[in-house]
């Protein structure tokens, strides 16, 4: 079989008995693991449509704009019909997200109005004739399966007159006679990918269809309209008539997808700070992927579901008869279990920790008791987050911090006492009356089950007192800034400064007392919620923090595995042949090694040009075997071929039996 | 002791004591303006210009250069440890500086120059290393560092001189004591990039002229019988190392429901994995929804994409075989047949997604534009399934970060150290790396053979081939022998090293109009059936040089095609 190029695999009898058995045998331990992919489906599904909902509201606007563009466009305008109606999208940097963005636009294009909408991109777009081809094809194979009770074939026009090539716009003629499409959007999805004479020729091509066929371009633009402007000359620049449009960044979304899924007030399962940081480092680092975050999200909900078998607690009303005793066994060997026991035990409560270690009934009424407190802990550190990074918009404190790194601090339990949150409590204090009206109201949108103040008698003060002031000006608290002055004395020659509070007027007074209590209760509320979620009973279940499984699946290191492996083999085959001697260094070469690892480190040792002669003779020396040096050289050959296989030796012509070395370790 | 042997092979005739005088000679000439005018460099440099004393001075410093860099190329093992040899000899340790010294492209143009001027007048041909002597004009040109560095090094070197040393003292020092402690051997434990850029230093590699015998190559048979007798010391650890893999089989299959794709990398074949996974998988669907109770077995589809000649083709046929129904007529070219594939699956989506096992996926036949991104956007289709396996260290710079997130891969560690059976012909691989291909055919034996069966022109042809590009090979002789005493002329020489490295073999134009002239052929249709039959049995190749031209050549080497001249000749007579 492994000669045969494309096959569909069958089974061979033999091969289906001992199958079988061996699933029973990794299926015993698991035996909840069904439970618990459901318990992880209706997390995700719960997730799922929140990110959906955030990424439609992120996308509806322009979409929509764009879309009442092309239904603009579609209707036919007997003044100016000699420009063809171009969309410039500016969809900023992150190139992997076009793809998707462009598909959704298609959708939403397909859906709303009786377009065509076909999508280019760079790759199969070399020169106009393969664009054009493309298009073609693209077009009208479509179209085949539409109007399967038309029988003539897509290039029907062809009996009417000469027979046409298949680059020729002629076949779309055809097509959009038959189909009656309102209008052709072509989208250009990564314009700048694009040869600029390619462009140029196909703008002028399209133009002189245009009376024939109604196209409406859309080009999604990385950079700028100045520069995509830039690219075309202005003859084709004529043809156009372009309208820009602003999609929301990447960035933005991402920020906007963590608030709605990591920091949610709702979710089942939480996502720890170093996880998070993870993830969005890569975003902002490397990928700037709005589907790689929610991959990376998802995954870690997996992972969680399906290696922690704790996790079936997580379920909803789950029945003491469903969970098993293993489940059981693994929360007793938790770490917060046990800082929990050990509480116990300093305050002498035997019989509790009796109980909890012997009667699995006990401890399952435990576990949901305090599964439901801490997730009411961990949701009022989110909505505590949001508050805070609502009240620092509003007072627009800067440098401005995302809401994911207040979270992510937060979640760390590093808040309490960080210079941030000190920062956001003095400008609290200093704050004038007509700000802390805003904040009041800003604030209003934030307010949940959990939120303790009572913003409404703050602001029923608040303006009481403003009614009362006389003075245009908004009112101080005595923190503010402008009712301290510096007084400079000079006493017995030296400068003394001394600050003075201005006197205070009645109103300012009141004023500041109702600001000192919502600053002391405001503080109070933060020092209380913002605990370390760590430190939590069963934080275990609840949180999935660690960042290994990700980076193993997501960012792999490929060469560098493979360098591990060929260089020290036995950390992936622990034998007791090949071992140990390599740890201090150099007596790493043994001739127990496999060959083609015993030939990559005779590789590494020599320089960029390699005489396969000599290569061999320190083979032979190492790894030879005196009995028969043919089996030698094979293994050498296949070392050999195998190394070349991998890409790290091609031939080299510059002298006779010699290879040129392709990769240095380690870079 | 290494120093004699050396200058025993090095140059064997009388040459040795002739340079020793001319070195002390021009010691002193050097030192002499050294003392008088400090504006040296540019005077230097015209000496160097009009070609007298200082080519000779270059000549004899290159002996002393040369003195160290031998034992490298003499070395039987290129892996010994090199840091032997440099200590008991650097007198002279200059040499990493000089080739430092000469990266940038204005010294190499100089250098150029100054090799025609400087060769033109010697007349004296026993210059052991093109590159190194070029590198000595180099470093007496500018490089006041390299100068000071010699002249540090003369006194220590010659007794002669021990006077001079004063000058010495008036120079900073700072500048050249980090210079001096330079070697050229490596260290052990150089940092990545250091050691990359150790080991492509300019005149850096020097290897042996040594070859491999022919006999020592194993053939088809051999080779597979030699393996047939072997049995790896680690065939239980590289079971339990499938066994591991096999552990995380079900987390995949829940993976690949969950819409994720499998990437598999690491050393060694992957094929025993995917072909166990793709049993497991099979194992695991029909005992689900649509397949169980029910007649129908699920469809895994499995690709062999280091199979030669994959083509995209094929593999959407085979995908379209599984979800389309036979009666559908599928569209011609591979880009129009995936639009299909997926309008179809799109619009009759199949109960489960089709699973496709795609063994080495950078395959070099899956690596060429339309490839991947016609598999990045079936992966990214939710009703495909894709487990691949990928080779190669490199793999993951084929996609763009685009073709990447269609993709949607979650990459798994699959270090088997299995043995690359069925992805590598070893014998076939080992030949074309070193450019025995012609073994293909079995050798001279079997060209001969060939031959035999082809009619009197083609063995004239053929006759011919050989011939001229013997006859190449040649004039550039020096290539490979390169201490040959009765060479050309350094110069001629020199220029054709460079160009040899293209102009392997004969080109076209050239050998027919021979053909024609020996009346072997008519005209070009007959002289291109001719070559046709030589290539169908793969022994010549052809490629086209930098120029455009095509080159045919027959894959032997010089002793090899000697031989088949022989045989040839006394076929004929």
């Amino acid at each position: 079989m492994e000669h045969q190029r494309c096959y569909i695999y069958s089974p061979l009898e033999s091969e289906v008995r001992p199958s079988k058995r061996q699933r029973t045998n990794i299926v015993q331990p698991q035996n909840l693991l069904a439970e618990r992919l459901q318990t992880f489906r209706e997390a995700w599904s719960h997730q799922e449509k929140q990110i959906q909902t955030t990424l439609e509201n992120a996308d509806r606007t322009t979409q929509e704009k764009i879309l009442d563009f092309i239904k603009v466009a579609a209707q036919p305008d007997p003044e100016d019909s000699t420009t063809i109606p171009t969309g410039l999208i500016i969809a900023g940097p992150s190139i992997a997200s076009y793809g998707p963005y462009f598909e959704r636009l298609g959708r939403r294009i397909k859906d709303g109005t009786d377009c065509a909408y076909l999508v280019l991109s760079s790759s199969e777009s070399p020169n106009l004739k393969t664009l054009l081809k493309n298009l073609v094809q693209k077009a009208t194979s479509r179209a085949a399966e539409d109007d399967d009770d038309e029988l003539l074939p897509p290039g029907a026009s062809s009996r009417n007159g000469p027979k046409l090539l298949n680059f020729d716009l002629g076949h779309l003629q055809g097509w959009q006679k038959r189909n009656r499409a309102q209008s052709i959007v072509i989208a250009i999805q990564d314009s700048e990918a694009f040869d600029s004479n390619v462009l140029v020729e196909m703008i002028d091509l399209f133009h002189s269809w245009l009376d024939r066929l109604p196209f409406v371009l859309l080009f999604g633009i990385a950079t700028s309209a100045e520069s995509f402007e830039d690219r075309l000359s202005g003859n084709s620049l004529r043809y156009l008539k372009g309208q820009k449009f602003d999609v929301t960044q990447s960035d933005e979304i991402i920020e906007k997808l963590f608030s709605a899924t990591i920091a949610s007030a709702h979710v089942s399962l939480r996502i720890g700070p170093n996880f998070s940081r993870r993830i969005l480092d890569r975003q902002k680092d490397h990928v700037q992927n709005v589907q790689d975050f929610l991959d990376s999200l998802k995954y870690a909900y997996m992972a969680h579901f399906y290696a922690n078998c704790t996790s079936i607690f997580l379920k909803d009303g789950i029945s003491f008869t469903h969970s098993s005793p293993d489940a059981f066994e693994a929360v007793r060997n938790l770490p917060s279990f046990r800082r929990w026991v050990e509480d116990k035990l300093d305050s002498l409560e035997t019989q509790e920790i009796r109980k909890l270690l012997d009667s699995d009934r006990y401890l399952f009424d435990k576990i949901s008791q305090q599964l439901r407190s801490s997730q009411q802990v961990l949701s009022a550190i989110n909505i505590a987050v949001a508050f805070l990074s609502n009240v620092r918009e509003s007072l627009q404190i800067t440098p401005s911090v995302p809401l994911s790194s207040l979270w992510i601090r937060a979640a760390s339990g590093e808040m309490v006492e960080s210079p941030l949150l000190r920062e956001t409590m003095l400008s609290i204090k200093k704050i004038p009356s007509n700000k802390f009206l805003h904040l009041l109201s800003s604030l209003r949108n934030v307010q949940e089950d959990h939120f303790s103040l009572e913003l409404d008698t703050y602001r029923t003060e608040l303006e009481e007192l403003v009614k009362n002031s006389t003075d245009s000006a908004p009112l101080r608290s005595q923190h503010d800034v402008r009712n301290d002055s510096l007084r400079t004395t000079v006493v017995a020659q030296k400068v003394l400064l001394s600050k003075h509070k201005a006197a205070l007027s009645e109103q300012d007074k009141a004023y500041s007392e109702l600001v000192g209590r919502f600053h002391d209760e405001i503080q109070d509320y933060f020092n209380t919620t913002f605990v370390d979620p760590q430190e939590l009973f069963l934080s275990e279940i609840l949180i999935y923090d660690p960042k290994l499984p990700h980076i193993e699946v997501f960012q792999p290191k490929p060469r560098f595995a493979i360098e591990r492996a060929l260089s020290t083999p036995h950390d992936y085959l622990g034998c007791n042949c090949c071992g140990s001697s390599g740890r201090d260094g150099e007596a790493a070469l043994s001739a127990t090694q496999p060959a083609t690892a015993l030939l990559y480190q005779l590789y590494l040792e020599s320089g960029s040009l390699i005489n396969v002669s000599d290569l061999w003779s320190a083979f032979n020396a190492i790894g030879g075997d005196e009995d028969s040096e043919s089996k030698t050289m094979a293994l050498f050959q296949r070392a050999l071929a195998e190394l070349k296989y991998l890409g790290l030796v091609k031939p080299s012509r510059k002298k006779v039996d010699h290879v040129a070395k392709m990769m240095w370790k380690g870079l | 002791m290494v120093s004699a042997k050396r200058k025993r092979d090095g140059s064997a005739e009388d040459a040795t004591p002739r340079k020793l005088r001319a070195r002390a000679a021009i010691e002193d000439e050097e030192n002499a303006p050294d003392v008088a005018t400090p504006s040296r460099r540019s005077r230097g440099r015209q000496v160097v210009e009009e070609g007298t004393p200082r080519s000779i001075l270059k000549k004899t410093r290159g002996v002393d250069e040369i003195d160290e860099a031998t034992p490298k190329s003499n070395r039987k093992l290129l892996f010994a440890t090199p840091s032997k040899s440099t200590k008991d000899e650097t007198p002279n340790g200059t040499p990493t500086i000089v080739r430092n010294a000469d990266r940038s492209a204005r010294r190499k143009s100089n250098r150029k120059l100054l090799e025609r001027t400087i060769n033109g007048v010697e007349s004296d041909d026993d210059v052991l290393d093109e590159d190194i002597l070029a590198e000595q004009i180099l470093s007496g040109d500018e490089d006041e560092d390299t100068q000071a560095e010699a002249e540090e090094n003369q006194p220590e070197d010659t007794p002669l001189l021990d006077t001079p040393s004063k000058r010495g003292r008036g120079r900073p020092k700072g500048s050249r004591k980090p210079q001096k402690q330079r070697s050229p051997s490596p260290s052990q434990d150089l940092p990545p990039h250091e050691e990359y850029f150790w080991q492509n230093r300019p005149g850096g590699t020097k290897t042996s002229n040594n070859t491999l015998s022919s006999q020592t190559l194993l053939d088809h048979d051999e080779f597979f019988q030699a393996m047939q007798s072997y049995t790896d010391c680690h065939e239980s650890e590289m079971e339990f190392l499938l066994e591991l893999h096999g552990r995380a089989y079900d987390q995949w299959i829940f993976e690949l429901e969950e819409g994720f794709n499998i990437c598999l990398y690491g050393y060694g074949s992957k094929r025993t994995i995917t072909e166990r996974f793709t049993a497991h998988l099979y194992e695991h669907l029909t005992n689900q929804t649509p397949y169980k109770g029910s007649k129908k077995t699920p469809k895994i589809v499995v690709i062999n994409a280091y199979n030669p000649g994959t083509a995209l083709k094929e593999v959407l046929l085979t995908i379209a075989s599984v979800t389309i129904p036979a009666n559908l007529k599928l569209p011609n070219q591979p880009p129009a047949l995936m639009l299909y594939l997926l309008d179809y699956l799109t619009e009759n989506p199949p109960s489960r997604p089709v699973p496709i096992i795609l063994n080495s996926i950078d395959s070099l036949y899956l690596r060429k534009p339309p490839a991947p991104v016609i598999l990045a956007s079936l992966a990214a289709h939710p009703s495909i399934n894709l487990i691949c396996t990928a080779d190669t260290p490199n793999f993951p710079l084929l996609w763009d970060v685009g073709l990447r997130s269609q993709f949607k891969f979650l990459f798994h560690d699959a270090t088997t150290f299995a043995p690359y059976d069925a992805e590598i012909d070893v014998v076939e691989s080992v030949n074309e790396l070193l450019g025995r291909s012609g073994r293909r055919v079995g050798g001279r034996d079997g060209v001969g053979f060939v031959l035999r069966s082809l009619p009197e022109n083609a063995r004239s042809l053929f006759r011919i081939l050989v011939t001229e590009q013997l006859a190449i090979m040649d004039e550039d002789g020096g290539q490979t022998n390169q201490d040959d005493v009765t060479a050309t002329p350094q110069s001629k020489n020199t220029a054709k090293r460079i160009v040899s490295e293209y102009t392997q073999g004969v080109e076209y134009r050239v050998l027919y109009h021979k053909a024609v002239e020996e009346f072997v052929c008519s005209s070009e249709v007959g002289f291109r059936t001719l070559l046709k039959e030589f290539h169908d049995h793969q022994m010549i190749e052809s490629r086209k040089d930098a120029l455009g031209t095509e080159r045919l050549w027959v894959p032997f080497r010089q002793e090899e095609l000697e031989g088949l001249v022989e045989d040839l000749s006394a076929e004929l007579s």
